[in-house]
């Protein structure tokens, strides 16, 4: 028969066992919650070198629009030059060629564009030249003035047209260089890359259909180009077209038209292509000569609406009143 | 024992060219090999330490060692010139990082090295003041060319000709100080680096100019086509690139065939660095491809055989000092038999005279060990800079 | 009591080329003796024999009681540099010394004498009644010979030694210094109470002296 002493002596030991228990408790969990603190981040990183973005500094907006499409979140892309700017003749002050310096992937068009390229001091480590692929088929600008010094010294190079995004064939190799990049800066992800670049191939390639499509309609249509920046495009699509050197935002002189007069007696176009809106002054001088104006955006800046598809998009049916 | 230091200290302050010389026949004996081996030691660690961070370079087919100075130390010695066509054949392997360098020029003394920025990251070189350079034009100097030449950020800084009579093309270029270096303890302290392309901007392969296909005045066309015009030499070339005539610079031909002295090929592992050596054994291969550490290693190798012969010659002569020394107290001591005679007979035993003459050699030993000690310990601390004085430029 | 008696002595050296023989020899406290006779007759040997330098073959030698050929090496040096002072010829100072440091000397060259405080006082003392106080720190070699001497009196002084051995003290003297070195010590010698036994060429100087021994005779003679 227990006895009251035993029971208190009982309670008590239960009581100093529960305070036990209940310290042992607080004392496991403490260490759970600092090992779980202390190699968490270790455990998670672990898996590879997934910590943190790629920065990705690039010279034009296609080449942004690609390794964001590509990149996906695994990448931030900047893209530095001023909205209202040709990219291919922007030349950034010494704090950004700094920022260019320390990003993690420089993504050149190749073909000379960007220009400051040349002059600047870039790590070449982290330059990717999205081009050199089908560096062997650059074409060289038209009527471009080299000179050399002496009669037998070599010409200065800088006669190369540089829109090769146009040709969308082009534009996917890029992509693909772009692509390959990003694996080697991430091997662990390569396989989404590899899938996302996948996307955006077909994307291009059924632009690329597309206009073949529309121009074989008419293959040997010909028609003007207000600035020599469509070479890529021409070849690709076989486009037969002669290039003026017209803005968009300016009134031509009387010599640019004179000049266009004279290309229309052997080339009788009846549509010029425009890089943006030209000024209606402008497409009333060519209505009166039977010139009608398109727009066919190279796209070299960050559009005002949508992406690049989008744009490409709507050039694309911009082309086709032209082949009807 | 006091008193006889005493006596001996008296002596010896007594015969002070004799001591000095003794005490400096010691010293030199101590200090001699042990700072010839130090220095030795700071030299091989030096030159392999910088070999050792060197993997591979790549230049034209010949002397490896005047290759592995110029690129590695910027030595005087210009090895024949290979060009970038080089480093991008790296580069297309896709076995290693290539990154080249042209180690031809000075500037009032120091080398000028150009390469691109990928060196400044593969040897770990920080900026310490200002900023690294970012177009064609601009320098940053390491941290001992710039305290010898009084550089800081926004100074301006000219090449020097080649030689005196360079008339045909190496231009004195004005170029911009944007940043000194941090300390790094190798050559490239003594350095000053330029971008590959400002290099060959220096040697006139690019430059900058008025826009010749505008130019009126007929003496500096020298024939206009319909595609291109060739300019006269009277042509003026601008000697520094300012932010008003940089779009000016240009450059003649293609940056393929451009040159440079070599290339350093950081390989991505052991395997491609194998595979890429592998590249370059065939026997009609123009340019070859070393390891530094090899190429140093052999050096030291030689120097280490001509340091025996120093050894022996300094044991030799260490040989002739001590017995010179032992001469001089052997005739110190016939000298001072008189001394010796009256203090026996003052009363002291005739050990008392060598007790002093032990002092005597005791305190000249122990005084030419703290020279020779203090010295070393002096070599010791400026080693470092005194290995590159001497040896390392 | 004599300070030094000597009786039957036969000396020798090993070669048998030198030979002394002195059937007695005595010298009494507080004289001042002189020793005179030819070169080669044996007086250096005697001072040598009585300072214990050298030993003798057969015979008695007492020095203060102490019979010195029967000491060893050792013995005969502590003997040698408590109780007698010599003062040579050539003075034999040290040149790499000054005047103090000299007078010091057989101090810091052996163990059998304690340097301390009193003996440097009485070092300075000495050398103040000898005329050279104001030349302590001057270098033995930038003094005149007459002041060498008395340097070299006051080393021989300084252990308090109850005999004195010169041998030839005032040979490299001029004439004027002569006679007043040989006052100074003889003026030392009695104010210290000492024994002075000194060889001499110098026929001038013998009257001022107690006993002339000529040891070319071997007999004693008065001064008068």
């Amino acid at each position: 028969m227990e006895c009251r002493s035993d029971e208190l002596k009982r309670e008590r030991f239960h009581m100093q066992n529960r305070v036990h228990i209940c310290f042992a408790k607080r004392f496991i969990l403490f260490g759970v919650f600092w090992f779980v603190i202390t190699f968490l981040p270790v455990i998670a990183g672990a898996g590879g070198d997934n910590s943190g973005k790629i920065t990705i500094y690039v010279v034009n907006y296609p080449l942004k629009y690609f390794a964001e499409r590509i990149a996906g979140d695994h990448a931030e892309v900047v893209f530095p030059a001023p909205p209202d700017c040709d990219p291919a003749y922007w030349i950034p002050d010494v704090k950004t060629i700094g920022a260019y310096q320390k990003a993690d992937l420089i993504l050149l068009n190749g073909a000379n564009y960007a220009k400051w390229v040349r002059k600047a001091s870039l790590p070449r480590s982290r330059m990717v030249d999205t081009s050199a692929k089908f560096k062997d088929r650059y074409i060289t600008a038209e009527e471009a003035l080299t000179h050399s010094h002496g009669a037998k010294g070599a010409h200065a190079h800088e006669s190369l047209a540089f829109t090769t995004w146009l040709d969308f064939d082009f534009a996917a190799k890029q992509a693909q260089a772009i692509t390959k990049a990003l694996s080697r800066k991430k091997p662990n992800l390569h396989g989404m890359f590899q899938e996302n670049y996948a996307a955006l191939e077909k994307d291009l390639m059924a632009l690329d259909g597309e206009i073949k499509a529309v121009v074989s309609k008419n293959p040997t249509l010909p028609l003007l180009a207000s600035h020599p920046v469509y070479d890529y495009l021409s070849r690709r699509y076989g486009l037969n077209m002669k290039s003026v050197h017209w803005e968009p935002d300016e009134v031509p002189n009387d010599g640019q038209w004179i000049q266009l007069e004279n290309i229309l007696k052997s080339h009788p176009a009846k549509w010029m292509i425009w890089e943006g809106n030209p000024m209606k002054t402008s497409v009333d001088g060519l209505k009166s000569l039977g010139v009608a104006s398109l727009v066919f955006d190279p796209c070299g800046n960050v559009p005002g609406y949508g992406d690049f598809l989008t744009v490409m998009q709507q050039n694309v049916d911009n082309l086709k009143p032209a082949f009807r | 024992m006091i008193d006889s230091l005493y006596i001996a200290w008296k002596y010896i302050c007594f015969n002070k060219a004799r001591t000095v010389t003794l005490i400096a026949c010691i010293t030199l004996i101590g200090f001699l090999p042990v700072s010839l081996e130090l220095l030795l030691d700071e030299s091989e660690q030096q030159l392999m330490s910088r070999a050792a961070t060197t993997p591979l370079v790549v230049g034209v087919r010949g002397s490896s060692l005047d290759l592995v100075m110029n690129t590695l130390y910027f030595g005087d010695e210009v090895p024949e010139l290979i060009t970038m066509a080089a480093s991008d054949r790296v580069m297309e392997t896709d076995l290693a990082l290539p990154i080249p360098v042209y180690v031809r020029f000075r500037a009032r003394g120091h080398p000028i090295v150009g390469t691109t920025l990928d060196y400044f990251e593969f040897r770990g070189l920080k900026v310490a003041e200002g900023q690294q350079m970012a177009v064609l034009g601009d320098c940053v100097v390491g941290a001992g060319a710039a305290e010898k030449l009084g550089l800081k950020p926004g100074d301006e800084l000219v090449s020097s000709p080649e030689n005196m009579f360079d008339l045909a093309g190496v231009y004195p270029l004005k170029m911009k100080v944007t940043g000194v270096l941090q300390k790094s303890h190798t050559s490239d302290d003594l350095a000053v680096f330029v971008d590959l392309k400002t290099t060959w901007v220096i040697q006139g392969l690019g430059h900058g100019h008025q826009d010749v296909t505008v130019l009126k005045d007929p003496t500096l066309v020298l024939k206009r086509t319909e595609d291109n015009v060739a300019a006269t030499a009277k042509l003026y070339h601008y000697m520094e690139i300012t932010d008003e005539n940089i779009d000016s610079f240009h450059f003649h031909g293609h940056m393929t065939g451009y040159p440079v002295t070599a290339v350093i090929a950081a390989p991505y592992d052991a395997k491609s660095g194998a595979i890429l050596q592998g590249r370059y054994l065939s026997k009609e291969e123009r340019h070859q491809i070393v390891e530094p550490e090899e190429v140093i290693d052999g050096l030291l190798q030689n120097i280490f055989r001509i340091k025996n012969v120093l050894d022996a010659v300094i044991s030799v002569v260490a040989l002739a000092t001590v017995m010179a020394i032992v001469l001089v107290f052997a005739l110190s001591i016939r000298l001072r038999q008189r001394e010796m005679e009256t203090v026996f007979k003052l009363g002291c035993s005739r050990m008392t005279m060598a007790r002093l003459v032990a002092s005597e050699i005791l305190m000249i030993v122990v005084a030419s060990g703290f020279l020779c000690t203090g010295m070393v310990l002096l070599v010791d601390q400026f080693s470092n800079n005194l290995v590159r004085t001497l040896f390392i430029r | 009591m004599s300070m030094i008696h000597i009786e039957s002595l036969i000396f020798h050296y090993p070669s048998g080329e030198f030979r002394l023989e002195i059937p007695e020899f005595t010298v009494a406290r507080g004289e001042k003796m002189a020793v005179i006779g030819p070169s080669g007759s044996g007086k250096t040997t005697l001072l040598n024999l009585i300072s214990g330098i050298t030993t003798p073959v057969k015979g008695t030698l007492n020095v203060d009681n102490i019979k010195v050929n029967k000491l060893g090496d050792t013995e005969r040096r502590v003997f040698r540099i408590s109780n007698i002072g010599f003062v040579f010829q050539d003075f034999e100072l040290l040149d790499y010394l000054n005047v103090l440091d000299n007078i010091l000397h057989p101090y810091r060259i052996t163990s059998a004498l304690k340097m301390d405080r009193v003996v440097r006082q009485r070092a300075t003392t000495l050398a103040k009644e000898m005329g050279i106080g104001d030349k302590l720190r001057r270098m033995a070699n930038k003094l005149s010979q007459g002041e060498k001497q008395r340097a070299a009196i006051c080393r021989a002084l300084l252990p308090q030694p109850k005999l004195i051995l010169a041998d030839e003290a005032t040979g490299n003297l001029d004439p004027d210094n002569k006679g007043l070195i040989l006052d100074s010590l003889f003026r030392a010698v009695e104010e210290h109470d000492a024994t002075l036994l000194a060889v001499t060429h110098d026929h001038e100087l013998l009257k001022r002296f107690d006993r002339v021994v000529d040891f070319g005779k071997f007999q004693g003679m008065d001064a008068s």
